[in-house]
């Protein structure tokens, strides 16, 4: 048994400890332009692929002419449905068999609009564009269905795990004294991010290496490896830094499959980039959603009832289902409790996830509502909140682990001077400018699978830490390298940190907000091992200078090990690993409870989403919250909506490094606006197209519509929710940050918006 | 489309030879034939400023510029950019210590256009900054930190 009073400076430091504000360590060579993204790995002898995409939405591909493709020079392979290498089909994230196979990643039948069917690898990648362009296709095609709106769309299928029920809602609403009901809708949307998914696949017999942006390598070779029916071991995937995810990039899609089958055919490393416009149907971003809400409630304003009912989009190849109830479901108190949801399947690639699926659309919903109904009853949008507070999780019925709702509305409220509000709707001007202030709420659970590390102690006295988790911005190889320092008592910049790399260590995915704590968990369990080696040694060791002693413990800081009570001058380790003539010492430690160390287990937590564990599990239900007070300036004449101010005030437990939390906080916030003010795919209804398939007419929000933005830190370390007390940061922000502008918009102008995104056309 | 062209290009201070077709832009001259990825490919539409290069001192797209219309002009990447010594240029080390990024992808475009614009003089209050910086789009949402690194950097260089 040793024992070490490790220093803790929490919150403040910029020393590298774990709660320090420390810049990145993945910054300088982000800044260099020297950090490697996934294609732009140098290979030698690569070639080029580029797909074609359907331009009908339902139909068969009765034949593809590669004729002047094939004779275009430079080209080496034109692949279509009709030589395209049938796959295994892979198992799922979530850990169920896949589709019945096999698995065309060119498929004869289409079923939506923008769906890869063809493809063409050339010498250069201008060669590979240029003969794309003339393969010629023909089609028979059906007829389709492109959207919610379409007639054809019908009432969709009923989702069983999304019905939740208590009390008798339909009853307890219709007794209720005050009604609202109301629909509430939202549209595509795409994650964007600014790097465009891509990847260079190359054979060496049967071993595939991969370089691919990743927010999961592990479950993503596990799927390559079953496509191709090859062991796990032979797929490496390489993915050190990515250009963005947001929930895009996490699993294997079919022109990594299209790249991976090249390669092998043609005995080269294939290179395939998926164009901008390509990316709004290579994978699906979040769908469209429609949910009606009806609450009841006394005349004071406190809840009787809710009642909801939503549908979402989904494609008619898979099931995708945005929970709409997620947040109704736990925001407040409320006896009497109904939700149930649809998912309507259409001509669209299926949807994916994108920051806070179900979360987001749930609290614009919800939070939307809540603040009708304040209006309705002539009461404060605030107070209304704080009157029907939940006080325990209103669905699982146990209590929270934390939850500082309350105190991020108070500080929020006061950073904002919400008291100094003027109640009605279009009673704050400011010239030609109508005000409005709102205010609105924002949740997100704590999801937890396990997760593993290697620590690796020097001879030099330096460490690694190794891992496949990866850092796609949120702040991995910093926190890592914070949580290894504060462990082993080596400065941080001693701390090398490798991630991204599916032969390296295994962790489950960066997704739902799960990575750092999961990761960091990992770190501190292996640290703490080899720092127990370490002094074991150093207590033991034949040739430790500090073996007369007779101690039972030693310390450790700065990278030198000392005597507790300074019995014997300090050493540095690497000194002490030159006395003892030890190379390293060298710890690899997983979080797996005992009964899932078996091989299976272990490949289905790090390869699937199987073990991932709900947020109510283990007695307390587990949630970051966070409240947005925003102020909006809109146009009185032209309808123009600006946010002119914010303050967000957040829980997300405790932060491993506030500095890198907090960017997350404002980029979610950041996201949040444009999805409320911007951001709409438009479906052409005659051919189910996306029509703004591209950066200039897909609005994201840019610089100049982004105020200041204020976000304050209400959390408390969380020992329930994480080994070190953290809880979810990275799609907790976005959370809310829609309904808040539609309340701001409201205030400001009487008019209520319910569905995104607020034009000015809706105001006019 | 055939014929190469022998081109010479000024890059960073350097003379490079590169020989492509006559129709492949700066862009991928840089990325694909001299192994120069830190300018990076977002859009390949001229619509999010993730290539943004210098020539002659002015920010370009080099998405939307021929290899061939840059040569014998002086082209600045973001790997020219920090003293040959490695001390970094003042918007780098305001972008580091701001924070001015996540994911990093957008970051070299964002630097050579905050170089650019604190040249151009566009820096004088935040909403100029902001208007002037809002051809790099950055998906992260480091939009905040950006403005702060820029009018920090602008300070520092006036």
């Amino acid at each position: 048994m040793t024992f070490i009073a490790s220093k803790t400076k929490h919150g403040d430091a910029s020393d590298g400890n774990l709660g320090g504000r420390l810049s990145r360590l993945d910054g300088p060579v982000k800044i260099t332009g020297s950090a490697t993204y996934a294609i732009e790995h140098q290979i030698d002898g690569l070639v080029y692929a580029v797909t074609l995409q359907s331009t009908i939405a339902a139909g068969t591909v009765l034949s593809v002419d590669t004729k002047a493709a094939e004779a275009s020079p430079g080209v080496l392979l034109v692949l279509t449905p009709d030589n395209i290498m049938h796959l295994k089909s892979a198992t799922t994230w979530a850990g169920t068999p896949g589709p019945e196979g096999p698995f065309l990643a060119l498929p004869k039948t289409v079923s939506f609009n923008g769906q890869h069917i063809a493809a063409v690898v050339a010498e250069t990648l201008e060669q590979a564009t240029a003969a794309a362009a003339l393969v010629k296709v023909t089609y028979e095609e059906k007829g389709h269905v492109f959207g919610l709106e379409d007639p054809k769309a019908g009432e969709g299928v009923p989702i069983e795990r999304a019905t939740m029920s208590w009390g008798d809602a339909e009853a307890a609403l219709a007794a209720a004294p005050v009604r609202i009901e109301q629909e509430y809708k939202t549209p595509r949307e795409y994650n964007v991010a600014i790097e465009p998914h891509g990847i260079i696949a190359q054979w060496d017999g049967d071993k595939l290496t991969l370089w691919e942006p990743s927010q999961w390598v592990d479950g993503m070779a596990r799927s390559y490896a079953e496509w191709f029916d090859i062991p796990f071991e032979n797929v490496r995937m390489i993915s050190p830094y990515i250009g963005g995810g947001f929930g895009s990039k996490a699993l294997s899609l079919p022109h990594g499959a299209v790249a991976a089958i090249a390669a092998r055919m043609l005995g080269k490393p294939v290179k395939l980039a998926v164009t901008r416009p390509q990316t709004f149907t290579a994978y699906g971003g979040r769908p469209a959603t429609r949910q009606t809400l009806a609450l009841g409630a006394t005349k004071e304003g406190k809840l009787l009832s809710i009642v909801q009912h939503g549908v979402n989009e989904t494609s008619m190849l898979g099931m995708a289902v945005e929970p709409l109830g997620s947040v109704t479901a736990i925001m407040y108190a409320v006896p009497n409790f109904s939700s149930r949801q649809n998912i309507i399947p259409l001509n669209t690639v299926t949807p994916g996830a994108l920051r806070a699926p179900g979360e987001n659309p749930s609290a614009f919903g919800i939070e939307s509502a809540i603040d009708e109904l304040a209006y309705e009853i002539g009461m404060d949008p605030l107070e209304i909140r704080l009157l029907n507070y939940a006080e325990e999780d209103p669905h699982a019925k146990i209590p929270w682990s934390t939850r500082r709702l309350r105190e991020a509305f108070a500080e929020g409220a006061e950073a904002f001077g919400w008291s100094k509000r003027s109640p009605a709707p279009r009673s704050m001007r400011d010239g030609n400018q109508l005000i409005g202030w709102g205010v609105a709420a924002g949740t997100y659970p704590v999801r937890r699978t396990p997760g593993e590390a290697l620590v690796r102690i020097l001879a030099d006295g330096t460490a690694e830490v190794a891992s496949s988790s990866i850092d796609m911005g949120q702040g991995t190889y910093t926190i890592l390298a914070q949580t290894a320092a504060e462990v082993l008592g080596i400065p941080v910049e001693q701390i090398r940190v490798k991630l991204g790399d599916s032969a390296l260590p295994r962790s489950p995915v960066a997704g739902g907000s799960q990575l750092a704590n999961l990761m960091t968990g990992a770190v501190h369990k292996a640290a703490h091992a080899a720092r127990e080696e370490l002094i074991g040694l150093a207590l033991n060791h034949p040739n430790s200078p500090f073996l007369d002693l007779q101690l039972n413990t030693l310390a450790i800081s700065d990278g030198t090990i000392s005597a507790s009570r300074g019995e014997r001058s300090a050493i540095s380790i690497a000194d002490f690993m030159q006395h003892i003539a030890q190379e390293k010492i060298e710890t690899l430690r997983d979080t797996l409870p005992e009964e899932k160390q078996n091989d299976q287990d272990r490949y289905n937590n790090f390869t699937t989403m199987m073990a991932m564990k709900p947020p109510t599990e283990g007695g307390y239900s587990l949630h970051s919250w966070c409240a947005h007070f925003v102020e909006v300036r809109v146009d009185e004449d032209f309808g123009t909506v600006r946010v002119s101010r914010m303050v967000s005030a957040l829980d997300s437990g405790r932060l491993y490094n506030p500095k890198l939390a907090e960017s997350q906080w404002r980029g979610g916030i950041i996201m949040g606006i444009g999805q409320a003010l911007l951001e709409e795919g438009i479906i052409d209804p005659r051919h189910a197209r996306v029509i703004n398939n591209n950066l200039g007419d897909y609005l994201v929000a840019t610089n100049s519509d982004i105020p200041d933005l204020q976000v304050i830190s209400v959390g408390i370390p969380d020992h329930h929710a994480s080994v070190l007390g953290g809880k979810a940061v990275g799609e907790l922000p976005i959370v809310g940050v829609a309904p808040a502008i539609a309340n701001a918009v409201f205030h400001a102008t009487g008019k209520r918006i319910r569905d995104l995104p607020i034009t000015l056309d809706k105001l006019l | 489309m055939t014929g190469t062209l022998n081109l010479k290009l000024d890059i960073n201070g350097e003379s490079r030879d590169v020989a492509v077709e006559p129709r492949v832009t700066l862009l991928d001259a840089l990325r694909e034939h001299l192994g120069l990825t830190g300018t990076k490919k977002g859009c390949d539409q001229g619509q999010c400023g993730a290539c943004t290069v210098h020539i002659d001192g002015q920010r370009v797209l080099a998405c939307l510029t021929l290899a061939a219309q840059a040569e014998g002009r002086a082209i600045t990447t973001i790997e020219g950019l920090a003293d040959p010594n490695g001390a970094l240029h003042p918007v780098q080390s305001a972008f580091l210590e701001h924070d001015a990024f996540q994911c990093g992808y957008c970051t070299p475009g964002q630097i050579m256009s905050a170089v650019a614009c604190i040249r151009e003089g566009h820096t004088k209050s935040d909403n100029e900054i902001r208007e002037y910086m809002s051809g790099n789009l950055c998906r992260c949402g480091a939009y905040s930190h950006i403005v702060a690194a820029v009018r920090e950097a602008a300070e520092a260089t006036s």
